[in-house]
């Protein structure tokens, strides 16, 4: 009896596994954010060859299952490239990959969503391809893109779980472990959803901060 | 000097310039006039690059605009106000303002702002300076978009209808600015359907016809009775004018 107990050293693990998942949502959100813009950004200078490739490459990754992708990466390259990879660092590779694919998108369309005639006065006025994306493009295509990065992000790290199948100690491993060994599935799983859910929720509120931020020129202050 | 020969331009089938010369000296004030569609606003558009020529060439101050090098010259030298004004939303007046000098001329932010400032407060917006271009009227976002060219300090004021988008009242404001630039001897190319006005600040008027450039007089021989008025097609577009 005592074994199948739920102790508060569990709650421990579950955070250990927390722990986990977050800090591979952080790394994987920072990785693909910066290699989605990369390629925003490529696309925007119209690169020949690269345009293509990074067009094919997020159409290829969007339009597969994540858990495919894990696997090709985490199976597939030792057996292929003969390149081992630990499951930490498969899980990186895929969820970096994945989140970069879906940066692209959102990207591409926010830069387009960019008044052609203020890009049209800021050439006139001389300033530069570089100088137009950063001073006038970026700015105000991340006001118009951080809804949709957030959403994105949001279901993101739900999509963290599944690196929990190649042995990764995330929280949903860690409730998988608990789950087994407490036999109390509805306590077990009703704390990892929860635990999701508040994540969730910081980050569509951080989202939510920072798009009211960025908007500031939107809002109306006459009164 | 602007100086354009030959300039052609056409969109697919429609051929909008056909053939333009035209010169504008340095502290002229030339208004192109012309009906909708007559190409007033392409031959703007290509004084500023931002059409590519089909043939001709334009030069600004022997700077040919059709290359990419020259082109950067070319624009430092001439600033261009558009129609419907093109502000930077996400920027208030002083930093729409003050963005190219920083950004192109290299100056230093602080004093590019307090630039802008003067520049804005010589057009009636210091209360304004600090607002972002929806808080701002048509007439007040038409300022700061003169304020923006002049800040470039250009030898060449390329102003696209920029009444055009305004009220009568807003319209007056903005040509009170454009008169007291003329008076103090700015080059502008006006392109304009505000006959009166171009009438009383143009040393020269140029009407624009289907592409082509019918005439280019001193501005009281284009309003004479033997002169402009005298050819058919310009007085039935000035009585036209006149009725709207």
């Amino acid at each position: 009896m005592r074994y199948t107990a739920f102790t508060s050293y569990d709650i421990v693990l579950l955070a250990q596994g927390l722990g986990v998942s977050l800090a591979l949502f952080l790394a994987t959100t920072i990785i693909g954010l910066f290699i989605g813009s990369v390629w925003a950004v490529i696309r925007f200078y119209r690169v020949p060859v690269l345009t293509q490739l990074v067009t094919a490459l997020a159409e290829l990754l969007k339009n597969s299952p994540v858990l495919v992708q894990l696997f090709l990466v985490f199976f597939g390259l030792p057996a292929f490239a003969k390149f081992n990879v630990t499951p930490v660092e498969a899980a990186v590779i895929t969820l970096s990959g994945n989140t970069a694919a879906f940066v692209f998108v959102i990207a591409v369309s926010a830069i387009e969503s960019i008044g052609r005639d203020q890009i049209e006065a800021a050439r006139v006025f001389g300033l530069s391809r570089w100088q137009i994306l950063r001073r006038i493009i970026a700015p105000q295509a991340m006001a118009f893109a951080i809804g949709p990065l957030t959403g994105l992000l949001v279901n993101q790290l739900q999509v963290t779980s599944l690196i929990s199948v190649i042995g990764v100690v995330d929280l949903t491993k860690m409730g998988n472990i608990l789950n087994l060994r407490t036999l109390k599935p509805f306590i077990v799983w009703a704390i990892v959803g929860a635990l999701y859910y508040v994540m969730a929720k910081l980050i569509a509120f951080a989202g939510a901060v920072l798009e009211k931020r960025l908007r500031a020129h939107t809002a109306w202050k006459g009164l | 000097m602007i100086s354009a020969r030959g300039v052609r331009k056409s969109f697919g089938a429609a051929t909008v310039l056909d053939g333009i010369d035209l010169d504008v000296h340095g502290g002229e004030v030339v208004s192109i006039l012309g009906s909708s569609g007559s190409g007033k606003s392409t031959l703007i558009r290509c004084m500023n690059g931002l059409e590519k020529l089909d043939g001709g060439r334009i030069t600004i101050d022997d700077f040919d605009v059709s290359r990419q090098k020259e082109l950067t010259e070319a624009r430092k030298r001439s600033a261009t106000v558009f129609q419907l004004f093109n502000l930077y939303p996400h920027m208030t007046a002083v930093q729409n303002v003050a963005l190219a000098p920083v950004e192109v001329l290299k100056t230093p932010r602080k004093q590019a702002e307090a630039e802008a400032r003067a520049l804005l407060d010589s057009v009636g917006l210091s209360a304004r300076a600090d607002a972002f271009p929806s808080q701002l009227s048509g007439g007040q976002r038409q300022r700061v978009g003169i304020c923006r060219a002049l800040a470039m300090k250009p030898r060449y004021l390329l102003l696209d209808e920029i009444t055009s988008a305004l009220d009568p009242e807003m319209t007056a404001d903005v040509l009170g600015i454009l008169a007291k630039l003329a008076r103090e001897g700015t080059t502008m190319v006006f392109v304009t359907h505000e006959i009166e006005f171009a009438r009383t600040i143009s040393s020269r008027i140029v009407f624009l016809d289907k592409g082509q450039l019918v005439v280019d007089l001193p501005t009281a021989e284009f309003f004479a009775a033997d002169g402009g008025l005298a050819m058919p097609r310009i007085a039935q577009f000035l009585s036209k004018m006149r009725k709207d």
